[in-house]
């Protein structure tokens, strides 16, 4: 990788598994969108599932927040069963939906401080919004924010109850390299702290940049899982060759090059 | 349940601030009904402020016309005696503003010489209370300084008031109380319809179901933020009429807040039953139109009733908005307690029930 995010340390995760998910399945009518899914997640890692659009990603993940009704299999974070104890698990843990918004006419302050109450906790707005780089927007509302600041709020706002995993669906779809390379910052950050992230991508250069471990998945099914290094040297191992030469730098780098990593909001 | 409150609090005040906010939704629903009473209130500035009483005295005794001679002396009463019917006639036709009936009995003794129970009967114009209710107060005092007098307890001199409908109707006191009525139906259904649906479409709601919080809780502080909207838009409405169209408001103020509050929570239920069912706004709109529409003519809001013909009147009398109008009209014209609108209120009550076990069925989160 060109650039120097990926120079960050990583914190070495324990080896204990925070989130066990056992053949996972769910079915709308007659279509199965997730067809027995198994993973583990080690605390303190930034696990990733990719997979192209329809994969089942968003469906694995929501089952696992305790949104959407599991139909068969399970999923335990630190040992309580999602299935049987949804709201416990909504308490521990920290969510970015894909499509989410939040209250028009409220400020970031207050819509803080109201998530924070929805935990029974007092919220601290300004320590949140000064950890996303938005302290300057506190009195802004939402639907005036760019689309990088949008997600570094709703980050916000899923950290406002110290949560030991946050869950992160496809948080940079939509960004300009500027505000993607911002939220990296933003994910290594949160993982320094000790917060495990488990979250959705398009974007392979991202995997690779922020996943310790990736789980490919495609039609509902995991297909590959591993570290994104050891899925490199084991597609070079089957005797992959690149169509042609790698490049030592990729046109997003002349990009960055040339239009700088300041953000543009 | 120390969150479950926490949230629920802090979900009611968020609930307050977005609706004030909102400058669409404060413009429907403290601006509009206000422009109708000033619209119609101009419109209709130049109604008389003498009182006219038309008396049809029964009784041949010295009290009966000591009676009548003192309500004559009164001056801001006009008196004229007439027979029985032509009193009626001209109160039908908004001639005069009550009818005073004084009966054979008044001021008579029995053998045993005490004094004979009877009613004064008075009969006022509903289009005009403002007239007609004062002038009944008036008599009272009048019978109950008499009995007074005659040392009797318990009274055997009354007076027994009723309001008739007429033709004449008074603008303001009519009007008032029906667009009470008309906000609170519209604050229930359009701004619960329209107001929740965008939560669910832009996926705040969504967002909110990723907390612990109850998903009903939101339901509920969001149907307390409207319950005090719609108890400022009564207050508005009642300071604006007496303070500036000299609304005479004759009954109780807390009577008129509790009914709108139990309008309020049956069309919240509409809304919410629109709200929940429909996946976008555009679903909704029609379906609230539907519901409101037809009884913002239909319920004796804008205009009586009384002009229907007789199938109209009987199918339009089971309408919630007909229900509230009804009891508010009620309470604010005539002064009736609550157990005098009881019917209304039944009304209300079992409207509510249905809408709410409707909206429980219809409802969903997505």
């Amino acid at each position: 990788m060109p650039n120097d995010i990926t120079k960050v340390k990583r914190p070495t995760s324990t080896d204990q598994a925070l989130l066990v998910v056992k053949d996972l399945r769910k079915k709308y009518g007659d279509f199965e969108a997730v067809k027995g899914v198994s993973f583990e997640v080690k605390a303190g890692e930034v696990f990733g599932i990719l997979g192209p659009n329809g994969a089942g990603k968003t469906t694995t993940l929501e089952m696992i927040e305790g949104m959407r009704p599991i139909d068969k299999g399970s999923a335990t974070l630190d040992g309580v069963s999602v299935a049987k104890h949804p709201f416990q698990i909504k308490e521990m843990i920290g969510v970015q939906l894909q499509s989410s918004s939040f209250f028009d006419n409220l400020s970031l302050t207050e819509i803080l401080f109201l998530f924070g109450d929805l935990y029974g906790q007092s919220a601290h707005p300004d320590e949140l919004l000064k950890e996303v780089n938005l302290q300057e927007k506190a009195k802004a509302r939402v639907k005036n924010l760019s689309g990088g600041q949008k997600q570094r709020f709703s980050i916000a706002a899923a950290l406002v109850n110290n949560p030991i995993a946050i869950f992160l669906d496809e948080p940079t779809t939509g960004l300009d390299p500027q505000a993607r390379r911002n939220l990296w910052d933003l994910v290594q950050q949160i993982q320094a702290k000790g917060t495990t992230v488990i979250l959705t991508t398009h974007y392979m250069e991202e995997a690779q940049v922020l996943c310790n471990r990736v789980a490919i998945m495609d039609a509902g099914k995991i297909i590959a899982l591993d570290t994104p290094d050891r899925l490199i040297a084991d597609l070079l191992g089957r005797g992959f060759e690149p169509k042609t030469n790698v490049a030592k730098a990729t046109l997003e780098d002349v990009f960055i090059d040339l239009t700088g990593k300041d953000l543009r909001e | 349940m120390k969150r479950n409150w926490q949230s629920l609090r802090s979900l009611t005040i968020a609930s307050i601030k977005m609706y004030f906010r909102n400058v669409t939704a404060v413009f429907f629903t403290l601006f509009i009904p206000v422009l109708l009473i000033v619209i119609f209130g101009v419109l209709n500035n130049g109604s008389g402020s003498s009182i006219n009483v038309a008396v049809t005295n029964y009784s041949q005794t010295d009290l009966s016309k000591t009676f009548v001679k003192t309500v004559k002396d009164i001056t801001a009463i006009k008196v004229e005696e007439l027979s029985e019917g032509q009193a009626a006639d001209k109160l039908g036709k908004g001639k005069t503003d009550l009818q005073v009936v004084v009966p054979a009995e008044f001021g008579e003794f029995d053998q045993t010489g005490q004094p004979k129970e009877a009613q004064i009967k008075a009969y006022y114009n509903e289009g005009r209370p403002q007239q007609g209710q004062p002038a009944a107060l008036i008599l009272k005092q009048i019978v109950s300084g008499f009995n007074d007098n005659l040392h009797r307890t318990p009274q055997t001199l009354t007076v027994d008031t009723k309001g008739v409908k007429t033709n004449n109707l008074g603008v303001i006191d009519f009007l008032i109380p029906g667009i009470m009525a008309m906000s609170i139906m519209q604050l229930g259904v359009f701004s619960v319809a329209f107001g929740f649906i965008s939560y669910k479409t832009s996926g705040a709601l969504r967002r909110l179901q990723a907390t612990p919080t109850h998903p009903v809780n939101f339901i509920i502080a969001q149907s307390v933020a409207r319950l005090i909207v719609g108890m400022l838009q009564v207050c508005v409405l009642l300071f604006l009429g007496i303070k500036f169209f000299h609304l005479h408001l004759i009954g109780n103020i807390l009577n008129l807040l509790i009914v709108a509050t139990l309008g309020t929570i049956v069309f919240l239920a509409f809304g919410f039953g629109i709200a929940g069912w429909a996946k976008e706004e555009n679903q909704a709109a029609p379906v609230a139109n539907l519901i409101s529409f037809p009884m913002l003519f239909l319920s004796g809001v804008f205009f009586p009733r009384d002009g229907f013909p007789h199938y109209l009147k009987v199918i339009t009398d089971y309408l919630p908005l007909t229900y509230l109008a009804d009891a508010m009209h009620r309470i604010a014209n005539e002064g009736a307690g609550l157990t005098t609108v009881r019917g209304d209120i039944l009304g209300l009550v079992i409207w509510g029930i249905v809408a709410f076990a409707i909206a429980v069925r219809l409802f969903r989160w997505e």
